[in-house]
């Protein structure tokens, strides 16, 4: 078993390092507490100076077409003068019809679309000659409940066999909630124009929803047979959708810039193709700006660049739906919004103009978009990063409770006789007790007992998975309950997340009379077992969603650090009460009710999305944060309070 | 036998965690039928299904190439009602399966064999897990209850395997033989575990009578049991199903030759994929070889604990059968209590347990990525099917060398606990 050679003739270097290796060997006091510190630290700081990085020149890569065949803006795009007379007369009618309905009826919404508007645009696409079909559909979510109807039909290509389809779709209320008057214009123009083309190759679908939430979602559901009970399934279909795209023209000035918004549910993006070839028709053949992320001021600087990914990776990481176009992703279908912004002097025919082009480039597609980039963070029209340079900053910081897991597992089996700190406990006092009596006993028991310590498991284990389980319970309640009690049952979580750790460890403390004290072995396990589930949770979720996992785990990074503290009384019991606190202040709620504060935004507006995403969209960013994130600290603060006990 | 309390609790609260499952998440049997973790073209529920319907229409089963699994299964099923109608009896059947599996567990752990046989005697003596805890550790693993709720025929299988060791190390070798031969009839690989198995029987029939009876003969005749057994069961199906060499050639061809290469948490698909048609038999060969030739290198270096060859053999075949699933892995992970005492001389359980919780969170996640998504690609999920089987790999060099430990401080009484020393 044991290995020997000699060491015969070696430079005095390596000589170092055995010795420095023999020297790490024996201090297992560096080896098990103070080094994985240092190596946890270390890996949450180099992973966050790793994204503060990712702007430079030199990390981030200037965005190229891929796939050979979008060719962007290499055909002339006929879209211009007559049609727009067709786009006049279109708003003209609708218009009016919208202002009839609202006098009639005496509609308190402002943008509600009325019965009237919505037959006009059916008549409209038939007159045009597309085939057009109606869905209605319904969802409740939180006790409100949402109802419309689309409309949409479809242009069979010429040249096509009806197996591959591009969406357009306008939705009556854009993302912001406006009316999108000329938007839904434009598309009914579009449609009328596109179908005296002979070139197209794939159906072009144009898709009419009430709104940006929930129409295109109960659409592209029922497109898959996906949908549920509430939403009718379509009478009229096509071939598997190439990608879409979302006009939005809420305004009646003209534009300055297109603003393209791209993040998708659960922060899955559309393939960076599609938003490349947005910008290159926008920008080099149309002459239009393109901008991203809100940042209307873009000068390509270290701090814009920084903070365009940051508002990427925000969006990203909550999970949301941006736009209309965000159902498609989940279906592996590529689209965007396109927004036009600003006061400038594009007008609708510009709009016109740039769908047109790529609708031509979609047409064009010989396969589905696959060539470029799934995972990406963009920080100018023109730059981005891909996962290969920046996963390891949210690796890192997964990693860093991986290390701590297993040097906190070494430490309570590795080396019993020289336990790095023994904890102030039965144990310990016996062994002050008689030093020289203590150690004669652990060499007895060595031999006896062949060394090795056996780890007492079965209460960790049962509490960590225990604990995990129960973020189940504030999950359903936060998605289930009416959105009235949204603000009360956020304040109440925030009470119960100051009491149940201090129960807690009262109870594993002391016992209380219904299970035996715990020993201070157990308190590490707890902790190594915690740190090792959130750090494979957040690494497989950095594949998944990069930008959640990078925050969540930031946002418990100090879970690493915190245990159980020694030493006398009074200092124990200052230091965990202000720990307690400090780590209260980045429990769930509180930081749920932090950002609200921050933002201005109501904590019932938040939960409110937040489980119509869960119901609708099927978002899963609550189980992360239920039952990741939640039990984790919880834990972390069950170690802390502890120390009171 | 008096009604152990305990094990009437065990067994009763697996039995409700899984019914309570699948009552409160009635969707989840059908999802984890669909996964390729679960599910593989030999033990799938979905193509029993489709080999039931053509059965039951009086049209071979095989026919379509869809359906791979022993036949004596269908008229087994066809006796169970309407799975979509009524989904409930099966999946009680199934669980009553599982619950008779952890049975067969128990009568293997209160024997003792694991750690006191003919000719060894574990050093560890003291710390054992009894029959009970065995069971809950095999009733409540997760690779088990998901196995169960897919309602994937390996837990027969599995059955098979567990009563033939339960039976050989009470002493029952014809009944050992008799199941051995059922599990290979339902799945052909478990032959293989013919060898450990005689010399389990072997040494306990050495330990209960003073007459020793003769190896070869011994080996021989429980040989012509086996084969006898698989014989009848063979006749038998070709009663049911009329064509001999069709369904010879749907499932066991099909588990020789490996002709389905979808994903599974095996080693076998992506390599056969990538592999040019003309080099095709050749590494089969190899790769069956390579699978077949633990068994004797295990069996005569571990000669006396024939019944923890059985336990390690478990454990590579969930490594290197062509289509290996979880339910493989969870009866590896069922034999491995049995030999609590060697966990103390284990050196990288966490690591290869963190290796094994890393990969099955990250599977679904970069399958979903590569067949959803659309974001990824094959590589992705074969990159963690190799963390899975770097896993199990660890977990079975770590046991097979504390096993190995364990019988040289038997050896050398005097070195008991003195520390491995790499210098």
């Amino acid at each position: 078993m044991a290995l020997k050679y000699t060491w015969g003739q070696r430079d005095p270097d390596s000589f170092q390092m055995t010795a420095a290796i023999r020297n790490l060997r024996e201090n297992p006091r560096f080896l098990f507490t103070r080094l994985p510190n240092i190596l946890s630290f270390l890996c949450i700081v180099i992973g966050v100076a790793w994204l503060l990085l990712l702007p430079l020149d030199d990390n981030s890569r200037r965005t190229y077409i891929s796939e050979n065949a979008l060719l962007p803006g290499q055909v002339h795009a006929y879209f211009t003068g007559s049609e727009q007379n067709i786009f006049r007369g279109y708003k003209q009618e609708l218009q009016t019809l919208l202002n009839e309905d609202r006098e009639t009826e005496d509609q308190e919404a402002e943008v509600e679309v009325t019965p009237a508007a919505s037959n006009k645009v059916h008549s409209i696409l038939q007159a045009a000659g597309l085939k057009v079909a109606t869905q209605k559909y319904e969802y409740t979510s939180a006790g409100i409940t949402h109802q419309g109807e689309n409309i949409y039909g479809i242009i069979h290509a010429p040249r096509g066999d009806a197996t591959e389809a591009i969406v357009l779709v306008a939705a009556w209320k854009t993302a912001d909630d406006e009316l999108n008057l000329k938007g839904v214009t434009l598309a009914l123009t579009l449609a009328r124009y596109f179908k005296r083309w002979s070139l197209w190759s794939k159906d072009i679908i144009f898709l009419f929803t009430p709104d940006s939430k929930t129409g295109t979602q109960a659409w592209i559901d029922a497109y898959h047979d996906l949908h549920p009970e509430s939403v009718q399934p379509l009478p009229l279909k096509s071939g598997a959708l190439q990608g879409a795209v979302v006009i939005e023209y809420p305004f009646e000035h003209h534009f300055q810039k297109l603003h393209i918004v791209y993040d998708g549910v659960n922060g899955q993006l559309p393939n960076l193709d599609l938003f490349n070839t947005a910008v290159a028709i926008a920008g080099g053949q149309m002459g239009i700006g393109a901008n991203l992320q809100e940042m209307w001021e873009h000068n390509d600087s270290y701090e814009a660049r920084l903070q365009t990914m940051m508002r990427g990776m925000t969006k990203q990481g909550l999970g949301y739906a941006t736009g209309a176009h965000s159902s498609f992703m989940p279906y592996h279908i590529d689209a965007i919004t396109l927004q036009p912004k600003g006061e400038g002097w594009e007008d609708e025919m510009a709009l016109g103009r740039t769908i047109e082009s790529m609708c031509r480039s979609l047409n064009n597609l010989l396969e589905h978009l696959h060539q470029s980039f799934f995972f990406y963070l963009l920080m100018h029209s023109n730059r981005f990063v891909s996962i290969g340079t920046y996963l390891p900053s949210a690796m890192l910081i997964a990693g860093n409770f991986t290390i701590m897991a297993i040097a906190l597992w070494m430490r309570t089996g590795y080396y019993p006789e020289s336990k790095p700190d023994t904890p102030a406990g039965e144990k310990s006092k016996s062994e002050k007790s008689s030093k020289t009596g203590a150690q004669k006993i652990e060499k007895a028991v060595k031999v006896n007992e062949t060394a090795l310590p056996e780890r007492l498991m079965a209460l960790p284990l049962t509490l960590v998975t225990g604990l995990h389980l129960l973020g189940l319970v504030p999950l359903w309640t936060f998605n289930n309950i009416f959105h009235q009690y949204f603000t009360t049952a956020t304040y109440i979580f925030v009470v119960v997340d100051i009491v149940l750790p201090l129960f807690l460890a009262a109870l594993l403390s002391n016992g209380l009379g219904v299970s035996k004290p715990i020993i201070p072995q157990q308190y590490l396990l707890i902790k190594s077992f915690a740190l090792l589930l959130l750090g494979l949770s957040l690494s497989t979720l950095a594949t998944l969603n990069f930008s959640l996992s990078f925050m969540i785990g930031l946002l418990c990074a100090p879970l690493s650090f915190i245990g159980r503290l020694q030493g006398p009384a009074a200092l124990r019991y200052g230091i965990s009460t202000l720990g307690l606190v400090l780590l209260n202040l980045l429990s769930p709620p509180i930081v749920l009710l932090g950002v609200c504060w921050y933002t201005g935004v109501s904590v019932e507006t938040v939960l409110t999305q937040a489980a119509f995403g869960w119901d609708v969209w099927g978002m899963w960013t609550q189980v992360v944060v239920w039952c990741v994130w939640w039990p984790a600290w919880l834990i972390g603060c069950v170690q802390l309070g502890s120390s009171i006990f | 036998m008096a009604v152990d309390r305990r094990m009437v609790g065990v067994f009763g609260v697996a039995f409700v965690l899984r019914l309570l499952l699948i009552c409160l998440f009635p969707s989840l049997p059908d999802l984890l039928t669909g996964r390729v973790e679960v599910s593989t073209p030999v033990n799938s529920f979905k193509r029993l299904q489709e080999g039931l319907y053509l059965y039951t229409r009086n049209v071979s089963p095989y026919d379509g190439g869809v359906f791979h699994q022993a036949p004596l299964l269908l008229p087994l099923f066809s006796l169970l009602p309407d799975i979509h109608s009524n989904p409930i009896p099966t999946a009680i059947f199934y669980f009553l399966v599982d619950l008779v599996n952890a049975y067969a567990l128990v009568q293997i752990s209160e024997s003792g064999q694991s750690i006191q046989s003919r000719l060894h005697s574990a050093v560890r003596k003291h710390i054992q897990w009894d029959g009970v805890s065995v069971a809950a550790w095999f009733l409540f693993n997760p690779f088990t209850i998901a196995t169960c709720l897919a309602r994937s025929t390996s837990v027969f299988t599995t059955s098979g395997i567990l009563f033939a060791v339960s039976n050989a190390v009470s002493g029952n070798s014809v009944n050992a033989m008799l199941a051995l031969g059922f599990a290979s009839y339902l799945s052909l690989y478990p032959a293989l575990l013919f060898i450990p198995l005689v010399l389990v029987c072997y040494d306990q029939r050495l330990q209960s009578s003073k007459k020793s009876p003769k190896a070869v003969g011994y080996v021989l005749q429980h040989a012509a049991i086996l084969a006898a057994s698989v014989v009848g069961l063979l006749a038998l199906s070709y009663l049911i199903t009329g064509n001999f060499w069709e369904f010879m050639s749907a499932t066991y061809g099909f588990h020789l030759l490996v002709p389905d290469l979808t994903p599974n948490v095996g080693l076998w698909w992506y390599f056969f994929i990538e592999m040019f048609d003309s080099f095709r038999e050749f590494f089969i060969g190899v790769f069956w070889l390579h699978l077949a030739s633990y068994v004797g290198g295990l069996t005569a270096r571990l000669r006396r604990q024939p019944l923890f060859v059985i336990a390690s053999l478990l454990g590579v075949f969930a490594i290197f059968k062509p289509y290996p699933s979880i339910s493989d892995a969870s009866l590896y992970f069922a034999m491995l209590p049995l030999y609590r005492h060697l966990f103390p001389l284990m050196r990288y359980t966490f690591f290869a347990i963190s290796a094994i919780l890393y990969s099955s969170l990250l599977g679904p996640a970069f399958y979903h990525l590569w067949i959803y998504a659309g974001s990824g690609n094959a590589n992705f999920f074969y990159a963690i099917t190799l963390v899975w089987s770097l896993g199990l790999s660890i977990l079975l060099a770590d046991s097979i060398f504390s096993a190995l430990r364990d019988e040289w401080e038997q050896d050398h009484p005097e070195e008991q606990g003195t520390e491995v020393k790499q210098v």
